[in-house]
């Protein structure tokens, strides 16, 4: 174990220290103590995150804007986008679980996705990126924060509730979260942060030499 | 991999530290500056990882009193209807034989708190009172608690969405109550014990000269 800093990787949940070993794309590599994933290689792993982190950033639009489920009771009809379920609990007297919902299921998801595609674009068309770091320090930091598919689980169990007592329609805003929380899915899947944080600096390094 | 080292060594015990953040390896008289690559403060463990993950993990064992017995919501349909707590929502549905979505809510408002806090509990007391058995176990049990724990906040969620919903003056009306603060606060602490644990002191109890750590080896080989 005697080798340059570069050589050697410590396990970043049980400390171990190794040497480093080339991983082929689709292949894991994994600490022999604690069995957590170290390393591995993404195929494209820029490119995908652009096209995904556009994707996410148009869907966010109508899952935000069109309504999720309306209720008719006795003709009275009332439609609900996601962004009442903060309002109301607002304006019920419950602030605090008012401002919950509304940074787990708006502000994180929305903060992630923006992170995300300032992050790829700037690599793919390699601009200048000052926030680079920042927006990789954010979006590493809020990961597991972002609680859409919470959310929708609970979309759905609300609909159970209510389906004895009145009428419900699904509304545009349900299928285009569903579709928000499967690119948001993919986008975690295959954020490779070693690899992201290699380009970074690789990036960092060609602009000190340019300027 | 292993094949070749000795021992297990960790990397605190050879000089290094590793940025948690991009993970690039620094040696140990980095602590408490920025690494060169990511700009992350260093540190070989979370700083007061033990105190700050036990006071978060004792404030939710506090709070999860009121959360359970003050009323999450009210519905209340033609001045009728009477406020309910987590377990009375979950024995109404359980009544109206909608058995499945009783379970999850169950498992996401009860069940997954009490099993994270005495999964938080046994891990911290791992560490405290420097435990060696089932290190591996209790690693992965971490990770599973990391996971789990976000989804008990499905309650909260289905509160907002209900409140938001059923606003129909006097014929139909939902309207949130203070348990729902309650227990908000305690999956929100109950994350963040999990989020000031950090997982590598499990393993720093651990004595690299002791036999039990060559017999390990073996059984992965």
């Amino acid at each position: 174990m005697h080798g340059t800093p570069e050589q050697l990787i410590a396990c970043h949940e049980c400390d171990l220290l190794l040497e480093r070993v080339a991983s082929q794309p689709g292949e894991d590599v994994i600490c022999p103590r604690c069995h957590a994933r170290l390393y591995y290689t993404t195929n494209n792993c820029i490119e995908r995150l652009l096209a995904l982190s556009v994707a996410g950033l148009i869907l966010f639009i109508p899952a935000n804007l069109f309504p999720i489920l309306s209720l008719q009771v006795f003709g009275q009809s009332q439609s609900e986008i996601i962004l009442q379920s903060a309002m109301s609990l607002y304006e019920g007297g419950l602030p605090l679980v008012a401002l919950l919902i509304l940074l787990f299921a708006v502000v994180v998801p929305l903060f992630q996705l923006i992170a995300l595609f300032y992050i790829s674009f700037t690599l793919h068309y390699r601009w200048q990126g000052r926030l680079l770091r920042q927006a990789m320090h954010s979006y590493q930091h809020l990961r597991g924060w972002g609680m859409l598919e919470i959310f929708l689980l609970g979309v759905l169990i609300s609909i159970i509730k209510l389906k004895d007592i009145a009428d419900l329609d699904i509304g545009l805003g349900l299928y285009s979260l569903g579709a928000l929380i499967l690119v948001i899915t993919l986008n975690s899947i295959f954020f490779n942060p070693h690899q992201i944080w290699h380009e970074i600096h690789q990036h960092r390094q060609q602009d000190n030499t340019d300027g | 991999m292993a094949d070749h080292l000795p021992q297990y060594h960790s990397a605190r015990e050879r000089g290094y530290l590793l940025c948690t953040d991009c993970e690039k390896l620094h040696s140990i008289s980095q602590e408490g500056a920025h690494c060169d690559r990511c700009g992350a403060r260093l540190h070989s463990r979370i700083p007061n990882s033990l105190s700050l993950s036990w006071a978060s993990l004792l404030a939710a064992v506090l709070l999860f009193l009121p959360a359970n017995l003050l009323p999450i919501m009210t519905f209340k349909s033609f001045g009728q209807g009477e406020p309910n707590t987590i377990l009375g929502g979950i024995l109404h549905l359980l009544e109206q034989d909608m058995l499945l979505i009783g379970l999850v809510v169950l498992i996401a408002s009860i069940v997954v708190p009490v099993l994270k806090i005495i999964a938080m509990t046994i891990l911290l007391c791992t560490v405290q009172f420097r435990l060696q058995t089932n290190l591996r176990q209790k690693t992965i049990m971490f990770r599973i608690v990391e996971w789990i724990g976000r989804w008990s906040m499905l309650d909260i969620f289905v509160i907002g969405i209900l409140v938001a919903l059923v606003q129909l003056g006097n014929i139909a009306h939902i309207e949130g109550n203070d348990g729902a603060t309650a227990f908000a606060v305690v999956v929100l602490l109950t994350m963040f014990s999990a989020l000031s644990f950090d997982t590598r002191l499990i393993w720093d109890n651990r004595k690299p000269d002791l036999p039990s750590g060559v017999s390990d080896k073996k059984d992965e080989q």
